[in-house]
C-alpha cells in the first residue's frame, strides 16, 4: 500500500461531507438525524458535516420508501456526486418499505434497486445513539483503499 | 450596533456558559434499560401457539421457525417496528424487550384475542380449497389433504349439502391461510383484540 | 396572454432548510415576490388505501406513521374515534396519562418548529439551544412510553403502561428545566434586534384572509382567530384551558405563540400530576361497527378523522383531514406574495410549520 493511499485513507475517514435525500418518508428518521446534529449528540465533532449539496458530498443518506416521483430522480442525484461516493440507508423504509409496502400503495422499495447501498441502519426510527454508533464504526472502513477496490 | 455587542457579551459571560465551554461532554452512546429495542428470546420454551404472529402489525416481521429441533420466534430487523405487542401477547413470556415484561407483571395487563370467520355467499364458489388448506383441519383429519373429502365432523369447516359451512369456529387460530387461498376473497378471518387489566381487588 | 416577469425562481424539492420535498415556484420582479405556486406530490404513499380491511391493532401503527413529528396526536384521535363508535369509557387515570403524553409531544414539536425557523433566519445558536432543551422533553417521553418517537401508547380502553412514583419525580424535574430555559429563550427572541428586523412585519396574513382560507393552529391564532379544539374536550375543560392568541399577524407572532404554548403545556402537565389518583389504566370493551367523526388539536392545528367500521372492527372507509392542508395554502398563496426579499420566502414558508408528509398521506 503506497504512502499516497495511506494519506488518502486517513484524510477520508476524518472529514466526511454528507448529503441527505428524503424520498417521501414520514420524517421520523429525518428528525432523528437532526437530533444527531444537536448539542447533545454532536456529530460535527467527528468531522462529519451535513449540508444538502450532492455536488460536494461523499456520503448520501437515503430515508423514506421510494415514492413514485423518485424512481428516476434518485439515480440522477447519485450520478451528480463525484467519486469516491457511498450510499447509506437509514431506517426500515429504504430496506423493506416498513409498513407501507402493501398492495394498493404507491411505493417501490427497496432502494438498492436504484442505487448501490453500502450499509443499512434498521429501526423505525433508529435512535440517534444507534445512528452515531453505526456511522463511527463505518467511517474508517467505508473509503479504505477505494481506488484499489474499484480499479 | 453596540446594543447587539452588549447582548452578546451578556449571554457569553454567564457562569453556566463559561462552565459548559470549558468542560463540555457528549452523552455516552449506551441505550438505557427502558428503551424498547428489538425483542430478544429469554430462553423459555416456545409452544408454537403463533399468538405473536397473529398480533404483529407488520406482515413480515416475525416468524416461528424450528431451529435445531426447537421452535423459536425469529425477528427480521429490517421489518420490525419495535412496538412490543408480541412481547405482551406471548402466554409463555418467550420474548422480552425493554421493560415491557416487568411492566406487564406490575400492572397485570394482557391482550385477549378472538377470531371470527365470515363467508360471503355471493362470492363463494363452493370449491372447498379453504377447508383443504386449513392447517388445523390437516391436524384433525389427515385424509382431507390427500383426497379432499373429510371423514370426521370435528373439522372447522367443510362442504355440507353443496354449501361451505363453519361447524367449529372456536378451534380457529387466526392464521388466515384460508383467506390467502381463496381465489374470490369470499372467506375472511377477523382478528379482534381487546386490551385487559386485572382489577386490583381480585389479586 | 403571456405574463412577463423578471425571474421565475424554483425553490426545492431538495433544500437545506426543509426536511421534506416540496417545490415552490416563485415569480419575482427584482426582489419582490409577485406570486407563488406550491407543487406537492413527492411524498404520496396512499396510506388511507392501505388501511382498508385492517383491524385497529394494525391501523393504529399506520396512523402513527403519517407524520413523524406529531405521532401521538394521530394515535390519540384515532383511538378516540374508535371509542366513540364502540361506546367504551376510559378510566380517569388513563385520561390524565393520555393528556400528559400528548402535551409532552406538543412541547417537542413546538421547539422543533422554532428551531427550523431560527435556522432559516440564520440564528443557528438560538436554534441549537432549542434543540438541546428538546432532548429533555424526549427523555421524559422515553421514560414513560419506552420510545422517543412513534410511542404507540394509547389503545382502546386506556393506555398501555402506568406511571410509577419515581418516574413522576423525574418528570417534575425535567419540566422545571424546560420551563426555566424556555423563558430565557423566549426573552432572547422577544427583544433581539436582528430577529425583530427579519421577523416583524414579514409574511402578513390578515384576519379576514385567515378566516377565508381556514388557517388553524398557531398560524391562525397569531392572526387573532381564537379557535382551539381543546376548549371543547372534557378533560381539558376540567384542567381549565384557555387558547393563546396574538394579533400581530406576522412571523414574529407565530413564533411567540408557540413559545407561549410550550409554557402552557408545562403548566397543564403539572396540573394533571396533581389531580391524578391511583386506579386502573385499562377499561376493556368490545369493538363494534358504525361510523363517527372526531377531531383533536395537533401541534399544527385541528386534525379530523372520519371512520366507518364493520361489525368486527375492521375499517371499511377512512378519511383524514390534517391541519397542514389549509396552512400550506395560506403560506403559499397569502403570506409569500408580497414579501420584499427573496430570502424571506423560506422563512415565511417555515413559520407556518408545514408538515408535507401529513399533507399528502
Amino acid at each position: 500500500m503506497s504512502l499516497l493511499q495511506k494519506i488518502k485513507n486517513t484524510v477520508r475517514s476524518r472529514s466526511i461531507h454528507v448529503c441527505y435525500v428524503n424520498t417521501g418518508s414520514c420524517n421520523g428518521c429525518d428528525i432523528e438525524i437532526l437530533a444527531c446534529l444537536g448539542p447533545r449528540y454532536d456529530l460535527e465533532q467527528y468531522g462529519i458535516y451535513v449540508h444538502n449539496n450532492p455536488r460536494e458530498a461523499d456520503v448520501l443518506l437515503v430515508t423514506g420508501p421510494i415514492c413514485q416521483q423518485w424512481d428516476d430522480k434518485l439515480k440522477s442525484i447519485w450520478d451528480k456526486m463525484p467519486e469516491p461516493k457511498v450510499a447509506v440507508a437509514i431506517g426500515n423504509c429504504p430496506i423493506s418499505g416498513c409498513l407501507y409496502d402493501r398492495e394498493g400503495s404507491y411505493v417501490n422499495p427497496p432502494a438498492s434497486k436504484y442505487i448501490p447501498i453500502a450499509a443499512e441502519i434498521p429501526g423505525c426510527p433508529p435512535c440517534p445513539r444507534e445512528i452515531i454508533g453505526a456511522i463511527l464504526s463505518l467511517a474508517p472502513e467505508i473509503f479504505r483503499d477505494y481506488e484499489e477496490k474499484n480499479k | 450596533m453596540t446594543y447587539s455587542i452588549l447582548l452578546y457579551l451578556k449571554e457569553v459571560l454567564r457562569p453556566e456558559s463559561i462552565r459548559l465551554f470549558f468542560c463540555a461532554k457528549t452523552a455516552p452512546l449506551i441505550l438505557p434499560k427502558h428503551f424498547r429495542n428489538f425483542p430478544e428470546t429469554t430462553g423459555r420454551e416456545c409452544t408454537n401457539c403463533l399468538a405473536c404472529m397473529m398480533i404483529c402489525p407488520s406482515d413480515t416481521a416475525i416468524e416461528v421457525l424450528k431451529i435445531k429441533g426447537e421452535w423459536t420466534p425469529v425477528i427480521h430487523k429490517g421489518h420490525c417496528v419495535r412496538c412490543g405487542f408480541c412481547v405482551e401477547a406471548c402466554p409463555e413470556n418467550v420474548l422480552d424487550c425493554g421493560r415491557v415484561l416487568d411492566l406487564q407483571r406490575r400492572d397485570r395487563i394482557s391482550f385477549y384475542s378472538e377470531f371470527f370467520i365470515t363467508i360471503d355467499p355471493t362470492l363463494c364458489k363452493r370449491c372447498g380449497n379453504c377447508s383443504v388448506a386449513c392447517p388445523v383441519n390437516k391436524e384433525i383429519d389427515p385424509t382431507l389433504a390427500g383426497s379432499g373429502t373429510p371423514v370426521s365432523d370435528e373439522v372447522i369447516m367443510k362442504i355440507i349439502d353443496g354449501e361451505m359451512r363453519v361447524i367449529h369456529p372456536e378451534k380457529c387460530t387466526g392464521c388466515s391461510t384460508c383467506e390467502l387461498t381463496c381465489a374470490n376473497n369470499a372467506i375472511r378471518v377477523a382478528r379482534v383484540v381487546q386490551a385487559m387489566q386485572v382489577p386490583e381487588e381480585l389479586t | 396572454m403571456k405574463k412577463t416577469v423578471d425571474v421565475a425562481l424554483p425553490v426545492g424539492p431538495m433544500h437545506p432548510c426543509w426536511k421534506e420535498p416540496v417545490r415552490l415556484k416563485c415569480e419575482m420582479k427584482g426582489e419582490h415576490v409577485l406570486a407563488c405556486e406550491v407543487e406537492l406530490g413527492y411524498a404520496k404513499k396512499g396510506i388511507e388505501r392501505i388501511m382498508r380491511g385492517r383491524p385497529w391493532q394494525e391501523v393504529m401503527f399506520l396512523a402513527e406513521r403519517i407524520c413523524g413529528i406529531c405521532t401521538v396526536i394521530h394515535n390519540y384521535v384515532f383511538i378516540e374515534t374508535v371509542e366513540e363508535i364502540s361506546e367504551i369509557t376510559v378510566p380517569e387515570r388513563a385520561e390524565y396519562l393520555r393528556v400528559i403524553v400528548n402535551e409532552l409531544d406538543r412541547i417537542q414539536s413546538h421547539l422543533l418548529a422554532n428551531f427550523s425557523y431560527c435556522y432559516t433566519i440564520e440564528h443557528e445558536t438560538l436554534g441549537m439551544y432549542l434543540l438541546s432543551i428538546r432532548e429533555t422533553a424526549l427523555d421524559q417521553l422515553e421514560l414513560i412510553t419506552g420510545a422517543r418517537i412513534t410511542c404507540a401508547y394509547m389503545i382502546p380502553g386506556g393506555v398501555r403502561f402506568d406511571l410509577s412514583g419515581e418516574d413522576a419525580i423525574t418528570l417534575q424535574e425535567g419540566l422545571s428545566a424546560i420551563e426555566t430555559e424556555t423563558m430565557r429563550y423566549r426573552g432572547m427572541f422577544e427583544t433581539g434586534p436582528m430577529i425583530g428586523l427579519r421577523s416583524k412585519g414579514v409574511g402578513i396574513l390578515t384576519t379576514e384572509d385567515a378566516k377565508i382560507v381556514g388557517a388553524v393552529g398557531p398560524t391562525g391564532r397569531a392572526s387573532n382567530v381564537p379557535f382551539d379544539v381543546r376548549s371543547g374536550h372534557p378533560v381539558y375543560q376540567r384542567l381549565g384551558f384557555e387558547p393563546v392568541v396574538y394579533d400581530t399577524c406576522d412571523n414574529w407572532g407565530r413564533i411567540m405563540a408557540r413559545f407561549d404554548e410550550v409554557l402552557q403545556s408545562c403548566a397543564l402537565i403539572r396540573t394533571c400530576l396533581l389531580k391524578m389518583k391511583p386506579g386502573s389504566i385499562r377499561g376493556g370493551g368490545a369493538i363494534k361497527g358504525g361510523e363517527a367523526v372526531h377531531s383533536g388539536e395537533a401541534p399544527r392545528g385541528e386534525l379530523r378523522y372520519y371512520l366507518k367500521t364493520d361489525e368486527h372492527g375492521r375499517v371499511i372507509d377512512i378519511s383524514i383531514r390534517t391541519p397542514s392542508i389549509p396552512n400550506i395554502e395560506a403560506s403559499g398563496h397569502y403570506m409569500i406574495p408580497g414579501v420584499s426579499s427573496a430570502a424571506d420566502v423560506t422563512s415565511s414558508f417555515i413559520s407556518c410549520d408545514p408538515c408535507v408528509s401529513c399533507c399528502e398521506r
